[in-house]
């Protein structure tokens, strides 16, 4: 690599003309954009949707005169099963319009001509993404956790588990939601396909590939409801038609490994087309 | 030692259309550099090639001897850009966003906090240091784009129409900004169709047209080796269609037309010599003349003749 290391005699206080290394503009570019997550007030609204859906399903079974589930893993699974829509929103927040928004909002036109590879870029944002997502996802765990140790006396291992799968689970969405903002041409398309994507079409796929009898393991909806049954104790099993009784189609489970290898391939996956499509766009308009 | 911008057989295609064709470009070391055109003359697709916004079709351009398209991370390490009126993060203050500019390219916190109060004042935009970028106008926008481009205190600095979209009086401002810079020892590439701004600012000029090369060199050497000069002439009695055609048909004249019923303006091709004689011929035709006068500034008329050629 060619360094530059000509400075300019112009005054005794001349700055250093060479770029950091990648590694460190990565964690500047991560920086600002959590700044701006911070700025925008995006990771705050997220933050408040967590404390109202946990006050919500917190406040519903007094509100139908039933009581808390006995064990904190019961008490986990009651909360387990919101976790997919915060991820889908935070998805359509932190990422849906990431890159878009820079072609939009012309502000490549700052960003693009520094010394910083695209690459770097997307790196980045994407490490400010899953930090905001992370710290939203912390939040919500850490209020249902000290929740269910202070309602049932218990804490929940399952739901430390459970944590760490949505927290693979929302890296995936979030790739997803790069790709995604890679290929949109407007800020407003490239969140709403995100949102749409996770909320309706996968969730659609998933139901035609079931009552066609076929396991849809490789959809990240699927893989992603992991995250709830693994509170489950013991894990669900599938529920296949015999023939007889009342069963017609079956009830697929996802398996866990199965699961988080899917989502290692969704992140690589949609990652490597992100960057694909992201170095070789231009700002021609 | 390489020159600060070189550009080899540039070209950019735009599904069929060619923006820039087989372009070559060198800009000398401390010099300031107007790159001259008519709308869709190919300068600002030259200028997103130059700082890594387009890649080209064929062709390379090189900052301090670093091909672009190869290593753009080198090859802009030294540079500072404003391209086409940039937005900022509406969230950020001109301190931060500053901040974040100056450490992408490697400044350290003093640096970063001497020089942005530097050109923050340069800019004219210290009051504005801490207020979000968000709710300024157009005028400080462009500022705070041309104060990110000078924080690192490049060696070259690339303009892409920086008064365009500004107020007179924000033109003026911003133009006082470039005679500052054209003190100091950058080496700038300032994209206009502002002539005026050109001639006024620039040491040199690059003139192209439909994305070709038609003239680059001097300011002074160009506008002075020019033999055209437009002219604008009032006479005593109206200047009828007859009269006008005998006028067109004098040595020299081209472009005549007519501005008022006693006002008409032509281009004249020579020098003091053959305005002189041009005076007296019209007199000869029987006009009285009450003013005769040079139009516009050397650099326009040299433009329109270029212009008008490649037509």
């Amino acid at each position: 690599m060619i360094e530059i290391t000509e400075t300019v005699a112009r005054s005794s206080k001349k700055t250093v003309a060479v770029a950091p290394s990648d590694v460190a503009q990565i964690g500047i570019v991560a920086k600002y954009d959590v700044l701006k997550y911070l700025r925008s007030r995006r990771l705050l609204g997220m933050v408040a949707i967590v404390v109202l859906v946990i006050l919500l399903i917190t406040a519903l079974p007094p509100l139908l005169d039933e009581s808390y589930p006995d064990g904190a893993d019961a008490f986990m699974n009651m909360y387990a099963g919101y976790v997919a829509i915060l991820v889908i929103v935070g998805a359509t927040l932190f990422a849906g319009d990431a890159i878009v928004s820079e072609f939009q909002n012309r502000t490549g036109y700052l960003l693009f001509p520094k010394p910083v590879k695209r690459w770097v870029l997307l790196a980045g944002k994407f490490l400010a993404s899953m930090a905001a997502m992370f710290l939203v996802l912390l939040v919500y765990y850490a209020i249902v956790l000290a929740l269910g140790l202070v309602i049932t006396g218990g804490f929940s291992v399952l739901g430390v588990e459970s944590l760490l799968l949505a927290m693979m689970y929302s890296v995936a969405a979030l790739s997803v939601g790069y790709l995604i903002s890679s290929i949109m041409s407007g800020t407003t398309g490239a969140q709403v396909l995100t949102f749409a994507m996770f909320l309706f079409i996968f969730t659609m796929v998933v139901r035609l590939l079931t009552v066609g009898d076929v396991k849809p393991w490789f959809i990240l909806t699927f893989a992603g409801d992991v995250i709830g049954y693994i509170t489950q104790e013991p894990y669900p099993v599938e529920v296949t038609p015999t023939g007889e009784g009342p069963i017609a189609v079956s009830s697929f489970v996802p398996d866990v490994g199965v699961s988080m290898a899917v989502m290692v391939v969704y992140v690589l996956a949609s990652l490597a087309l992100t960057y694909f499509f992201f170095k070789r766009r231009e700002m021609s308009a | 030692m390489s020159e600060p911008i070189r550009i080899e057989n540039l070209t950019k295609n735009f599904k069929g259309l060619r923006a820039v064709d087989n372009l070559n470009l060198l800009v000398k070391k401390k010099s300031f550099m107007g790159f001259l055109g008519p709308n869709g003359a190919g300068k600002t697709t030259t200028i997103k090639i130059l700082t890594n916004l387009l890649t080209p079709s064929d062709g390379a351009a090189y900052l301090n001897g670093i091909d672009v398209t190869k290593d753009p991370k080198a090859a802009l390490t030294n540079v500072g850009t404003v391209v086409e009126t940039p937005e900022f993060y509406p969230y950020l203050t001109p301190n931060e966003t500053l901040a974040y500019m100056g450490e992408l390219h490697g400044m350290n916190h003093g640096d970063i906090i001497q020089r942005t109060r530097e050109v923050l004042e340069t800019v004219k935009m210290t009051e504005w240091a801490d207020k979000r970028i968000g709710n300024f106008s157009k005028g400080m926008k462009q500022r705070i784009a041309i104060a990110q481009a000078i924080l690192h205190e490049p060696s070259v600095v690339i303009l892409d129409e920086p008064t365009s979209g500004l107020d007179p009086r924000g033109m003026v401002e911003v133009r006082e900004i470039l005679e500052d810079l054209k003190n100091e020892d950058y080496t700038v590439l300032m994209s206009s169709h502002l002539l005026a701004e050109v001639q006024q600012v620039c040491t040199d000029v690059t003139l192209i047209n439909r994305g070709q090369l038609l003239r680059s060199g001097p300011v002074n050497e160009l506008t002075t080796s020019t033999n055209l000069r437009r002219l604008e002439i009032r006479t005593i009695q109206e200047t009828t269609g007859i009269l006008l055609a005998k006028i067109s048909q004098l040595g020299g004249v081209s472009g005549l037309e007519p501005l008022g019923p006693r006002d008409f303006g032509l281009s004249l091709t020579g020098g003091d010599e053959a305005q002189a004689d041009l005076l007296t011929e019209l007199q000869n035709l029987g006009l009285k003349v009450v003013s005769f006068k040079e139009s516009g500034v050397a650099l326009e008329n040299l433009y329109m003749s270029l212009i008008k050629e490649t037509r």
